[in-house]
């Protein structure tokens, strides 16, 4: 199988806080991706630097062979036409109907008419089991569906990747797990490639056919969801099992905290 | 992509594609379809044996061909469609309702 | 004391830093504002997305349109009272309704108008931009390779461009009959008379110059209100202090090229 993503050496920082710090890893085509990560791991501005919301301070990204980190905007938005990409609250377009919404693309990067277009829309919305919604504004379908509609739209120009930033989040268990299996169906179906953004360790191992982990802004580990429950690596250990002593902590030490009380001077 | 359409009879149409039907090419067919569909015919034959790929667009195209021919109670029927192209047909749970035949022999006695 | 000043200056420094940067960012805006609207089109690419413009059009003017007329027929029948309060003393009151067509027409419509619109239409465009930023729309729109800057900031500039030039005409004519109903009825002046004082006063240098600067202030108001709306941060917190921003700085940069439209006009067009 051949590598549709490759990151090599990526770089990334906010003022003089790095968050992206030389990350390696490719994503091979047809497969699920899940890339997790605590907190503040870097996890979510790596996929913004992935779509090229972010721009990359070192390294490449390679989609499709493309560099998205070093491309021009008008090349990025010619890239940008082969994957999908479902936000976390899922961004759909207030303004616009639920079919509005999943023909935007269409109507935008295509020359089809109205009519193909209109039809386009009920097979997408069917694929996501919104059949007849169409007409509705995103405000009267509830978080699960809106997120199905998102979908759909990610979906209209018959990508062959998809972004997924935290898919769970804000669906109690049950429609999580209804958004995870149509990941999963659709990414088989559609032949797509998936990458998914997550904390969610059930949901990760539910759907992911590799796992990497990040840390700090540094890949800590990597494999099929059965190597990373076996991994011997601490932090990953720690993430999977969610316990709260171990190497990752969430206290600064007390060493910082009477340097910032007492200023850098304290013999300690 | 190219289109070939030869009417073999009064109201028998029998078109060959050849290539991927994407979104860039799609429009072009459509027209195409457009030009007889007008005439009304009874019969549509297409034949898609060398047709690699083809997208939500040529789906698209194809349902509506489908409801154009019905409305004017004419018969469409496809056929040689590889693998791939079939399972477009069927992610849209389509397969169902197209007369999607194997084979030539198949087809023309689908339309009988 | 020295500490103090010292201070005051690091403030005034730092605030003179920030406002070059909003200025910097505010003329990259208008840059891509121009580029999609005008280069992008010629290079094959869409530019002005017809009918959300359409849309902007219609919405501007449903929303004004109402308290234009109110506003501005007030400013008519303020100045016309104004007016005859300082005429009386010349016995001059006769003169009414030539002093308030030509202040309406010159200065009064286009500024109220476009203040009123600045209020309106503005803070309405940095509201619904800015809860796009803060929902990742514009983040999605950016994802679907479709530039925001011709989807939502085009539409909306061309629109006020175009509907504000439109209701300072219309503004204009209304604050005219607002001085007229106080003249004829308060002040105790003939009707033709009043009229025909009006319309002698009148050239059509007052009205055009009128409406050039209310284009002006529409283009302003356009870039102030699409800026800030694009660059909401924080919520639905951030969209409501980008909103009173946008008002505030639309106003102001309102007054201050009136001022530089008038000096121009006046040096230029004497």
């Amino acid at each position: 199988m051949s590598a549709v993503i490759q990151v090599e050496n990526l770089q990334k920082w906010f003022g003089t806080r790095k968050i992206l710090d030389g990350i390696n890893f490719e994503v091979r085509e047809g497969e699920t991706l899940v890339i997790m990560g605590g907190s503040g791991c870097g996890k979510s501005t790596l996929l913004r630097t992935l779509v090229g919301l972010l721009q990359a301070d070192e390294g490449k990204v390679l989609i499709f062979g493309e560099d998205m980190a070093h491309a021009s905007e008008d090349k990025k938005n010619e890239i940008r036409k082969k994957f999908g990409m479902l936000f976390q609250g899922a961004a759909l377009f207030n303004s616009l109907t639920v079919g509005e919404n999943v023909a935007l693309p269409l109507k935008e990067h295509t020359s089809l008419d109205e009519e193909i277009i209109r039809i386009i829309v009920k097979v997408k919305l069917e694929l996501v089991g919104l059949t007849g919604f169409e007409s509705l504004k995103p405000y009267q379908i509830s978080g699960g569906m809106k997120k199905r509609v998102a979908l759909a739209r990610a979906i209209a120009l018959d990508p062959k990747i998809v972004f997924y930033d935290e898919p769970g989040a804000g669906l109690d268990p049950i429609t999580a797990r209804v958004i995870d299996h149509l990941l999963m169906d659709l990414t088989k179906k559609l032949r797509m490639t998936s990458v998914v953004v997550t904390h969610e360790m059930n949901s990760a191992f539910r759907i992911a056919d590799r796992m990497i982990m990040l840390h700090q802004g540094k890949v800590v580990g990597s494999g099929s969801p059965q190597e990373i429950k076996e991994s011997k690596d601490p932090y990953v250990q720690q993430f999977v099992r969610g316990e709260i002593n171990g190497p990752i902590s969430f206290k600064e030490t007390k060493e910082h905290y009477l340097k910032s009380i007492f200023g850098g001077d304290v013999g300690l | 992509m190219k289109i070939q359409v030869k009417n073999q009879s009064e109201g028998f149409v029998y078109v060959t594609l050849e290539g991927e039907l994407d979104f860039d090419s799609s429009p072009a067919i459509r027209q195409e379809f457009t030009k007889f569909t007008e005439k009304n015919p009874t019969k549509v034959l297409i034949n898609l044996k060398k047709v690699t790929y083809i997208d939500s667009s040529g789906l698209a195209t194809f349902i509506e061909l489908f409801q154009k021919m019905k409305r004017s109670q004419g018969k469409l029927v496809l056929f040689n469609l590889s693998e791939g192209v079939r399972s477009v047909f069927e992610i849209a749970k389509l397969d169902s309702i197209f007369h999607l035949a194997k084979s030539e022999e198949e087809a023309l006695a689908l339309t009988q | 004391m020295i500490a103090r000043l010292s201070h005051f200056l690091v403030t005034v420094g730092r605030n003179t830093q920030l406002l070059l940067i909003e200025v910097g960012r505010l003329s990259n805006l208008a840059r891509h504002f121009l580029y999609w609207t005008f280069a992008a089109p010629l290079a094959g690419k869409q530019g002005l997305r017809r009918h959300s413009f359409v849309q902007q059009l219609i919405f501007m003017g449903n929303e004004s349109v109402f308290i234009v007329f109110l506003v501005t027929a007030s400013v008519g029948a303020v100045l016309a009272l104004q007016a005859a309060y300082q005429l009386r003393q010349f016995g001059a009151v006769l003169y009414t309704g030539a002093l308030v067509s030509v202040s309406m027409t010159r200065e009064l419509g286009p500024i109220v108008t476009s203040i009123v619109i600045a209020g309106r239409v503005g803070a309405s465009i940095t509201a619904e931009i800015g809860t796009m930023k803060v929902q990742e729309e514009v983040d999605a729109l950016t994802t679907m390779g479709i530039p925001p800057v011709p989807f939502l900031v085009v539409p909306r500039i061309l629109a006020i461009a175009i509907m504000l030039p439109c209701l300072t005409a219309l503004g204009d004519l209304i604050g005219i009959f607002g001085g007229y109903l106080i003249g004829i009825s308060g002040l105790g002046l003939d009707s033709n008379l009043y009229l025909r004082q009006t319309f002698e006063a009148l050239i059509p240098k007052d009205i055009l110059t009128g409406i050039a600067k209310s284009f002006v202030f529409a283009i302003l108001i356009g870039l102030i209100s699409t800026y800030k709306g694009l660059s909401v941060e924080g919520g639905a917190e951030g969209v409501g202090r980008a909103t009173t921003e946008s008002v505030v700085l639309s106003i102001i940069a309102i007054i201050v090229s009136d001022c530089i439209c008038t000096g121009v006009f006046y040096y230029i067009f004497p």
